[in-house]
């Protein structure tokens, strides 16, 4: 199975926590997402992803760009 | 019937928290508010004085203060009785420790680092009103939001979250570096650490809070001392000194301290930034540090 990307570089706060909040609804528990933003969202969201109980599982960046792999919680 | 006062008198009044208006025979009353947190016993009181002795008017200060303008110089005497059983004291004013104010801090706000009104009440108990060579303000801020603006008081206090870094588990995928506001990690030269300035770091934390894999934890959860700050017609902003303190104990030796170098080394009428100019910032760490033994 492909591990679905969420795009979240056009959004700002709070736009951003709510995608990705919403995207990993469509996820199954322990299942993967990927999710692509930009430098300003990464504290937040990766703030918010921690406290849900999800987990950063791999952090890329390119151009700028980062890519986080997040694993959802159980 | 104010023909009688001189200005000996005036100053007495002032420094006691009545303040001489514009319009003669009329003061505004200064009263003793810490952290700008009233009870609402204290406000009834606040309200009753002002209608029954000024002309129902309370003004709130830039500093947290409240002050009942209006009353007329024979009821003085009067106003400070009818607040005192609600335990509303009456302000201070001329070369003495100011209102200490503060932000709601840790117990109430999410982004608080410290219980900044316990702080201040501690202070308050141990400087309010006390004499020294000219107007000191502290300032309490819970965290580096710094909404008691720590660098504009004499002494000014923030909340503040020193970071470590721990090897085990780090990736190095930037995170931390990306989300610093001041970047002060770097990657060490063979790239197998990372490095945290201290004097770029602002305590903000935010790089523990976005770290994944939970490598930047907390060092010191604490306080942090700035001094030599002040507004007026002159502004200076405070610098830091001192290392992150651990404890409210350990912040109160060194206000202490920082106000007994300011009592041995300021002179009447100079506000604390004027004499830091003098002496320099490192000559008051010098004497903390010796003081208190603090880092």
């Amino acid at each position: 199975m492909t591990t679905p990307t969420l795009d979240i570089t056009g959004d700002v706060c709070p736009m951003t926590f709510v995608k990705v909040k919403m995207g990993l609804q469509r996820v199954p528990p322990l299942g993967t997402l990927s999710v692509r933003l930009k430098e300003d969202a990464l504290k937040n969201v990766i703030s918010s992803l921690k406290t849900e109980g999800h987990r950063v599982t791999n952090v890329s960046q390119e151009d700028g760009v980062f890519l986080l792999e997040v694993t959802k919680a159980g | 019937m104010t023909d009688d006062m001189n200005e000996a008198d005036y100053k007495e009044l002032k420094r006691g928290g009545m303040m001489r208006q514009a319009e003669a025979g009329l003061f505004s009353v200064r009263l003793h508010v810490i952290g700008g947190r009233l009870a609402t016993p204290q406000l009834r009181a606040i309200r009753e004085a002002a209608d029954r002795f000024g002309r129902g008017e309370i003004h709130l200060t830039s500093r947290q203060g409240v002050e009942i303008p209006h009353v007329p110089q024979d009821a003085l005497a009067a106003v400070k009785e009818f607040l005192a059983p609600s335990g509303v004291g009456v302000g201070v004013c001329g070369p003495t420790v100011r209102t200490v104010t503060a932000c709601q801090g840790c117990r109430v706000c999410p982004s608080g680092v410290i219980d900044s009104p316990e702080l201040a009440e501690a202070v308050d108990r141990e400087l309010y009103g006390k004499p020294v060579p000219h107007k000191f303000k502290v300032g309490i801020s819970g965290c580096v939001n710094n909404c008691m603006k720590a660098e504009e008081n004499d002494v000014g206090i923030k909340g503040w979250i020193e970071p470590r870094w721990e090897a085990p588990s780090c990736t190095f995928c930037g995170v931390c570096q990306a989300v610093c506001p001041t970047k002060a990690i770097s990657t060490s030269e063979d790239g197998g650490a990372l490095i945290i300035d201290p004097t770029l770091c602002i305590g903000c934390g935010d790089c523990i809070t976005s770290c994944p894999a939970g490598n930047m934890r907390e060092k010191i959860r604490g306080y942090r001392v700035f001094a030599g700050g002040k507004f007026g017609r002159r502004p200076s902003l405070g610098r830091r000194i001192l290392g992150v303190l651990r404890t409210k104990e350990e912040a109160m030796a060194a206000i202490l301290a920082v106000l007994d170098f300011f009592r041995e080394q300021g002179k009447p009428r100079e506000r604390f930034g004027d004499t830091l100019q003098r002496t320099g910032f490192p000559a008051l760490e010098t004497f903390v540090k010796e003081k208190t033994g603090l880092p």
